[in-house]
Parts: C-alpha cells; sequence; structure tokens
C-alpha cells in the first residue's frame, strides 16, 4: 500500500492547519489538536505510548510559528509555545485527521 | 528550393515526429517537448533530441525512430540528428536540503551485508559515467567504508573555507565515512555524531554539477540507515539482493524502510546471481537463482538485472581498478551497463511525475 501523501499544507487561518491529499482528501487539524497529538519523545513515553502532555499544557490560542518538511514523509512544526520537536509523519497525519469520514468516533 | 518548400517539409517533420513515442514515457517527442533547433535548408534536416539522462539506454532507438519517421516525407534530402540530454532532476528536492550541484541522489542499500552492495555501488557509477553522465559517490556506509579502496583512492578530501573538496577517481569525486578516521581505528559512530558528518557531506561538499549522487548505504535496516535516508534528500532506492530465499525477507524489511520514509524504490538488482566455472564452464547457482527477480515481483518493484559471481570482479575492486575500467569490453562491464541504464530512465520517469508538496507560509 502506498504511503499517503500531501499535495499543499497551509494554514487556511490562525486557528488550523489544512492538508491537501494527493488522493483528494482534505485534512482540516486543529492548532490544539495537533499540538495536543504531538509525537515526540517529550509528549509521549517512549516505553508505554502513555502521553505525557496534558490538555491543559497546551494554550487555546497555540498555532504553528515555523514549519518544514521533512525528507519525503513528515512535517516538522514549530508551535508558538516554543515546542518544536515533533515531527508529523504523513502516515501519522492520515490516521490523525479528525474529518467524520475517517474518525466517526472522535469530533 | 524554395523557402517555402523547406518550410513545409519543417511542418511535416514536426508531424512525424509527433507520432515518434518515447518507449519510457510512452509520450511522443513532439509532445514531451524534446524536439529542439529545427531547421530545414535545401531539404537537409537538422535538428536536436534532448533527452532526460545522458544515460539513455534508448538513445539508438530512437534516433532509429525518427530516421523512420522521416523516411516518407517527400523532398528530404539528408537528415542529421543530434541527441543530447538535460538531466531532469526534481525527486530528491522534496523538503530536503538540496545538495548543490546534484540532480538526483541514487541510495544504494541492502537488507543484510555482504551482498556486494558496495562493489555494485562503485560500478554503477563507474557506468553511469561510460554512459555519459557526470556522477559522484558518497559512502555511507559506516560499518565499513571501502569504497576509496576500490576505487584506489590514497587522497583525502581537501578542506578550503568550510567547503570540502572530495577526492576523484576515474572522474568521480568520493566522500567516504573512511575519511573520516584513520585506517584500522574501530567505526562507532553514535547517533548524532553519524548525523553531523551526514550532514555535513550534504552540506559542506563540494561535488560540481552531478547527473547522479550514487549514495552507499550501510547495510541493514536499523537506526543508520533510517537517518541516513531521512537526510540525505534520496530520489530513488536500489535494492541489492543475493538470489537465495531470504533474500526476499531482507528485500522486505529494506522496501518497507523507504516505504516509511517516502523514498521511492528503483528495483531490485540480483547480485552472485550464478558463477560460470572459467574451465568447464558449468554453470553453478551457488546462492541458488532468480530469488531476485522472485522478490521483486513479489514486492511489485521493477526487477533491474542481474550480475554474475566472478573473480574478476572482486579481483578488479581489490586492486582499486572496477571491473568497467579493468575490462570494459566484458559481460560482466556489461551487465552493469544495462543496469545503470535500466536506473536511469526509472529515474527519469520518476521525476517527470514528480509534483512538490507545497507548504503555506505562516503569519
Amino acid at each position: 500500500m502506498a504511503t499517503p501523501s500531501p499535495k499543499h499544507i497551509e494554514a487556511p487561518d490562525s486557528r488550523s492547519v489544512r492538508i491537501v491529499w494527493r488522493d483528494g482528501h482534505e485534512s482540516l487539524y486543529g492548532n490544539q489538536y495537533l499540538r495536543l497529538s504531538c509525537p515526540c519523545a517529550a509528549c509521549v513515553n517512549e516505553w508505554t505510548g502513555e502521553r505525557t502532555i496534558r490538555e491543559s499544557d497546551v494554550p487555546m490560542e497555540i498555532r504553528p510559528v515555523s514549519w518544514h518538511l521533512v525528507g519525503n514523509y513528515a512535517l516538522s512544526v514549530g508551535f508558538s509555545d516554543g515546542h518544536d520537536t515533533g515531527i508529523y509523519s504523513f502516515e501519522f497525519l492520515r490516521d490523525h485527521c479528525p474529518c467524520p469520514s475517517c474518525h466517526p468516533k472522535t469530533r | 528550393m524554395s523557402q517555402e518548400k523547406d518550410q513545409e517539409i519543417g511542418q511535416m517533420v514536426m508531424k512525424a515526429l509527433g507520432r515518434v513515442i518515447e518507449p519510457d514515457f510512452k509520450k511522443d517527442l513532439v509532445t514531451l517537448k524534446m524536439i529542439e533547433d529545427l531547421s530545414v535548408k535545401d531539404g537537409n534536416v537538422t535538428f536536436t533530441v534532448i533527452l532526460t539522462t545522458p544515460a539513455c539506454p534508448l538513445k539508438e532507438e530512437i534516433k532509429k525512430a525518427c530516421m523512420e519517421a522521416l523516411a516518407p516525407i517527400a523532398g528530404i534530402r539528408s537528415v542529421d540528428i543530434h541527441m543530447t540530454s538535460r538531466t531532469t532532476g526534481g525527486g530528491a528536492r522534496e523538503g530536503k536540503a538540496e545538495i548543490e550541484g546534484v540532480k538526483n541522489v541514487i541510495a544504494v542499500s541492502s537488507g543484510k551485508g555482504g551482498v556486494g552492495k558496495s562493489t555494485t555501488a562503485v560500478n554503477l557509477a563507474i557506468a553511469l559515467t561510460e554512459l555519459g553522465a557526470k556522477v559522484g559517490i558518497l559512502d555511507s556506509d559506516v560499518y565499513g567504508p571501502n569504497i576509496p579502496m576500490m576505487l584506489g583512492i590514497n587522497a583525502l578530501p581537501k578542506q578550503v573555507n568550510n567547503r570540502w573538496f572530495p577526492p576523484k577517481a576515474y572522474g568521480i569525486p568520493v566522500m567516504s565515512m573512511a575519511f573520516m578516521a584513520p585506517p584500522g581505528a574501530p567505526l562507532i559512530w553514535r547517533g548524532p555524531m553519524l548525523h553531523g558528518i551526514i550532514t555535513q557531506f550534504v552540506r559542506d561538499v563540494e561535488w560540481g554539477e552531478l547527473d547522479y549522487l550514487v549514495v552507499d548505504m550501510p547495510p541493514g535496516t536499523g537506526d543508520a540507515q533510517l537517518s541516513l535516508a531521512q537526510l540525505v534528500p534520496v530520489t530513488g532506492a536500489i535494492i541489492v539482493t543475493t538470489p537465495q530465499e531470504v533474500a526476499l525477507s531482507d528485500s522486505r524489511r529494506g522496501l518497507a524502510m523507504f516505504q516509511k520514509v517516502n523514498v521511492p524504490i528503483l528495483g531490485i538488482v540480483e547480485n552472485m546471481s550464478s558463477f560460470h566455472c572459467p574451465h568447464c564452464h558449468h554453470e553453478t547457482p551457488i546462492f541458488s537463482q532468480g530469488g531476485g527477480e522472485k522478490a521483486a515481483a513479489e514486492l511489485k518493484v521493477p526487477f533491474l538485472g542481474r550480475i554474475p559471481i566472478d573473480l574478476s570482479i572482486r579481483q578488479a575492486g581489490d586492486e582499486g581498478r572496477p571491473i568497467g575500467i579493468a575490462q570494459p569490453e566484458s559481460p560482466l562491464a556489461e551487465a552493469y551497463l544495462k543496469i545503470a541504464g535500466n536506473i536511469a530512465s526509472r529515474i527519469s520517469v520518476l521525476n517527470s511525475e514528480f509534483t512538490p508538496i507545497t507548504l503555506g507560509t505562516l503569519a
């Protein structure tokens, strides 16, 4: 199976990040949701997989202030709280697409 | 002959070339914008065909097809076709720091050690050079960097103003992990050190203008390999394997690793295919047969070709004169040329299909 690949990544407003995928799917991630999903070792316990970052740690108005593509496979995001160690692989981002057809149970 | 007549011939030539199909891209030469500088003077036709790689294995085939397409046009006295190339790049650029002057990066990898990965990397680099491309080698094998030895390089890179100038052999600039440690010293690169050195290789080396940079990867599919695949802007990877059954499982690991980091697989090369006894001419498949082809079929990636076991390949490597240099007319050199041509074609096609990810600006 081919790994999902984005065509376009943008911040349409100050609250969210949008990815248009090559297969035509569109994902809209709230900034806070994106920050809370951060897969880096500081936010997830590497042994247990337990998420160590809490919702209360993240301000509502958090937003990405810098980003760059990592190789052919991921997006690295620096947030306004100074956290910039998260590397979001495209596979991870697609798996965490919050839209109703991808995740009927969450939001 | 009148100017009008020449003009008319010119139009007919373009129309005819519009029916010549490029076998790799499966489109015609005019649509692909491969025809330039068409001129017709007194019925003498000249034009240039721009190929996407100097290592195009179809050069002669395309030229012949053009000649045949023009044959029925009345009024043509002579046809002179120049074949030249402009290597396309693209795949390598996405997201990663581009390597200055380098159009395409080919990673040569293997699921396990001892399959002849470095030998294959060196000989493919030589073969691509023979086909007319400008090629460099980045020896990133952290465990046993021996490309300089295989190419007979004794010099070290020169450092001027924080830029590294790699030593060359047979016109090929070479950077190697071997330059970073005294001979005989154990090579213990830990993650961050490796990261630093590879970043330097990518950023601070004066490669010059290269069509292809061949990267000899460390064998296996561990941490070092993954970092490399992430740090180096790889256009595509080839997997070298031996023909036995375990090759399949190892190749699968290699494939999965590159898929993880979205690096396209150019295909599988089967090395040490079989042994032709020079005395009795009996063929012995020491490491079995057909494993590479089977792996390629099962993993749905192209099979690029096979290289037989031959003493002269090893000897040539040990002497620092790879087989393509020592015996350019040998069937072995031919086998490498064929695979190199296949790789060049695959890269051209990949680059033509490639569209970059666009990243919006942040307020």
